[in-house]
Order: C-alpha cells, then sequence, then structure tokens
C-alpha cells in the first residue's frame, strides 16, 4: 500500500513538474533535466503497464529501465556542469582538470581489471552495474558541489534545486544499493522503501524549487584586479605563508 | 559488508559536502561584497579591535586580578578571559578567511588560472585553518594568560596581514583604500 502511494505521489510530482516548465516556458533553459524527468515518467508508467500486463518479464524490465535512467542522469550531471560554470572560466578550468583525472582513474580502473583478468566491474547483477554507475556519478558530483563551495559561484534557485535534488538522490541510491546488495537487507521490504522515498524527497526539492523560472546571477562588471591573475595569487600565497609562519613561530615560543 | 562501506562512505562524503555548500550559500553572502567598499568601511575599525586583542591578551590586567584579589576571582577571570578570547581568536580567523574568499572570488573568473597555483593556495590555505584552530584549541585548554606569547605572535601576524589585504586592495579601488589606511594602527604587540 505504502509502495504504491509513493509511486502515485512521485508521478503526480514530475506531471506537475513537467506541466510547470512548460506553462512558465522554461523547459528549454534546462533541457536534459526535463528530458531526465520526462523519461522517468514514461518509463514509471511503462513498468506499471508491464507489471499488470506480463507481471514475467517485471524484474528484467525494472533492470533495464533503470539502467537507461541512470545513463540519463549522466547527461544531467553534463547540463548542470555546463549551467554552473559557464560564466566562470577560472573554476571550469579546475574543474576539467579533475573530471578528467577521474576518468583516467575509471578507465585505468578498466583496463587494471581487464588485464588481471579479474572480476569485469559491470558486476554479477544489474543493480551492481547501477550501484557502479550511481557511485562514479556521486563522484562527479562531489567535484562540482566541492568547486561550488570552494569558488563560491553564484547560481540561482533552479540551480540549486537540481543540483541538491539530484545530489541527495544519487546519495542515497548508491547508499541503498549497496547495501541493498546484501544478502541480509536485500529481502527485508522496509529497506526496499528506501529508494521511492529518497526520489519523493527529491521530487519534493524540484517542485519546490523549479516551480517558476530564476535566471542564474550574472556576475558584475569586471574589475581591474580580475584581470591581473598572476598578482593577486602571489599576494594572497604571501599572506598564506606569512599568516602560517607566524602560526608556526609561535608554537615554538 | 566489509564491500558495502565504500559505498556507504561514498554516499555519506557526497551528503556531507551537498550539506556544506546548502549552510556555506545560505550563512555567508556572496563573496563579491568583500571587493566593495561598504565590507572596505568595516575595516576601519581594525585598530580598535587590534587594541581589544592586545588587552585581552595582555598581562596588566592578570597581574592586577593576581595581586589585589582573593583565589576565586582568579579562576573567574580566568574563565572570562578564556572566552573572550576565543571569540577574538575566532573572529581574527574570520578575517584572513574573507582574504582567501576575495581571492576566490576573483579567480573563479579569471582565465589565466593556474591549477597548480590554486592548489598550492588550497593547500597553504588549509594548511593555516588548522593552525589557527590549533591555536584556538590551545587557548580553550590553557588560558588567555598562560598563552600570551603566542598569541602576541598572532597579533602581530594579523597586523601584518591586514597590511598586505590593504596594499591589495588598494591595487583594485585605491580611492576606498585611502581612507582605510589612515585609520590602520600598526603598533608593536606587548608580550
Amino acid at each position: 500500500m505504502l509502495t504504491q502511494i509513493l509511486w502515485w505521489t512521485a508521478n503526480f510530482a514530475e506531471v506537475l513538474l513537467l506541466a510547470r516548465s512548460i506553462q512558465g516556458k522554461f523547459v528549454k533553459r534546462y533541457p536534459t533535466f526535463y528530458f531526465y524527468l520526462g523519461s522517468v515518467l514514461i518509463v514509471s508508467l511503462l513498468r506499471f503497464a508491464v507489471f499488470t500486463f506480463r507481471p514475467g518479464s517485471y524484474p528484467a524490465f525494472y533492470w533495464y529501465t533503470q539502467y537507461l535512467a541512470a545513463t540519463v542522469g549522466y547527461a544531467v550531471i553534463l547540463e548542470i556542469y555546463s549551467q554552473i560554470f559557464k560564466k566562470c572560466r577560472g573554476a571550469v578550468r579546475i574543474a576539467n582538470g579533475l573530471l578528467l583525472c577521474i576518468l583516467a582513474a575509471v578507465i585505468l580502473n578498466i583496463v587494471a581489471g581487464a588485464v588481471s583478468g579479474s572480476a569485469w566491474p559491470p558486476g554479477e547483477t544489474m543493480a551492481a552495474l547501477e550501484r557502479d554507475m550511481r557511485a562514479l556519478q556521486s563522484v562527479l558530483l562531489f567535484v562540482i558541489i566541492a568547486l561550488l563551495a570552494y569558488y563560491r559561484v553564484p547560481i540561482g534557485r533552479n540551480l540549486i534545486g537540481i543540483v541538491v535534488g539530484y545530489s541527495f538522490y544519487v546519495a542515497t541510491s548508491v547508499m541503498s544499493l549497496g547495501f541493498g546488495s546484501l544478502p541480509g537487507f536485500g529481502s527485508r521490504p522496509e529497506w526496499r522503501s528506501v529508494s521511492p522515498v529518497a526520489y519523493l524527497a527529491t521530487l519534493s526539492i524540484w517542485c519546490f524549487t523549479l516551480w517558476s523560472y530564476h535566471a542564474n546571477p550574472e556576475p558584475g562588471p569586471e574589475s581591474k584586479i580580475e584581470r591581473d591573475y598572476k598578482f593577486l595569487s602571489e599576494q594572497t600565497k604571501r599572506i598564506l605563508s606569512r599568516a602560517r609562519s607566524y602560526l608556526k613561530m609561535g608554537g615554538e615560543l | 559488508m566489509i564491500q558495502s562501506l565504500p559505498y556507504l562512505f561514498l554516499g555519506l562524503l557526497l551528503l556531507a559536502v551537498l550539506g556544506w555548500w546548502v549552510w556555506d550559500a545560505i550563512i555567508h553572502k556572496s563573496t563579491a561584497e568583500l571587493l566593495t567598499p561598504r565590507h572596505l568601511v568595516g575595516l576601519r575599525s581594525a585598530g580598535a579591535r587590534r587594541d581589544v586583542g592586545d588587552r585581552i591578551f595582555g598581562s596588566q590586567d592578570w597581574d592586577f586580578v593576581l595581586r589585589e584579589t582573593p583565589s576565586e576571582i582568579h579562576r573567574m577571570f580566568q574563565r572570562e578571559r578564556t572566552v573572550l578570547a576565543l571569540a577574538w581568536l575566532r573572529r581574527t580567523r574570520l578575517r584572513t578567511s574573507q582574504v582567501m574568499h576575495a581571492h576566490v572570488a576573483v579567480a573563479r573568473k579569471s582565465e589565466d588560472l593556474q591549477i597548480g597555483m590554486e592548489l598550492k593556495l588550497a593547500l597553504s590555505y588549509l594548511l593555516f585553518l588548522i593552525l589557527c584552530n590549533s591555536l584556538v584549541g590551545w587557548v580553550w585548554l590553557r588560558g588567555p594568560v598562560r598563552t600570551r606569547k603566542i598569541v602576541g605572535q598572532t597579533l602581530q601576524w594579523a597586523a601584518q596581514l591586514r597590511r598586505a589585504f590593504e596594499q591589495l586592495m588598494a591595487r583594485v579601488d585605491p580611492a576606498s583604500c585611502r581612507v582605510v589606511g589612515t585609520n590602520f594602527n600598526h603598533g608593536t604587540v606587548r608580550n
């Protein structure tokens, strides 16, 4: 019964979000995000149809479509990345460097697995594959959010909602899939409600923040110092090293 | 169970950084504001604040209390001074953080940003925060009177830091900083 309520509420929230974005004409501002929402809604309705008319095919259909949703999730992350760092040329350089490092680490991991002949990472089950995909998503989101916080990139209410909601969902998915794949947890009915509850919380965040369009704040006029990064970084470096050396001197007295 | 721990850790890590970012975005104002003259006006009273620091960590009040009052008052004095000293140190840390925030506010838009330099600065800042927090812990454990020398060095550093920041700001907006410069007190620190 609880699962049914969660399922219908989530569908209703998705329809509401899509309707609001079309009515407010901001669906084109975040096309990938709304494509993700639309695809999740269609998949959800298709699952309902398969469960009703061909219940035997439901488990396989469920995992294949879940894999699809996780794949589209990467496109959402790409949209978040491009929208956030569009006007931050400095932060985007750092982000590119870090994301390339992550990509290299993933490729190395796959190659090392293939060469050593140990288990090929796309796991024993579809659940394990989705768990690994979500884990990589969580690393990417971690880097993006860490840079957002460190560089204090000003972003609008809509993007804050997308980042917070999607990151929350990915974090809970990684944890629930990690624990759900264990024999002791997977069979517990209450454990299976974790993911729908987390998704409903995510939809609530999105309904709250994406009810109407809020543009990203425009950066102010460029000051003189913004053209001289080298000067600025040298100054900051000097300030920090001086601060540190004084504290160290104090500690030794 | 053990194979699930990395996933649990990863999920918690993402939630933690998300929480930090949301808290930071709500609590703190945009760092761009730091570069406006309104904030520079706030620096005008910095000299007075440093004098408060001198007084908090200075020995004259403690010498007087030690000479003229019973041991109960000594304890009360130490307790209250510790609270004051911690508040002062935290404010000093905040002001240094503002320098770093001003840097990142500019660096995020800079086209010629160097990744190596940024990483060095981030590590340097992290190290500074660790040292500063250790000092807070030291004062909390031993009280301000016993840590006079250490804090004396910090006061000196804070004055130099402000001077360096003032020079930095003078390059950005000379007109606003002229007023600040005249109000700064770079006096020596009494140990």
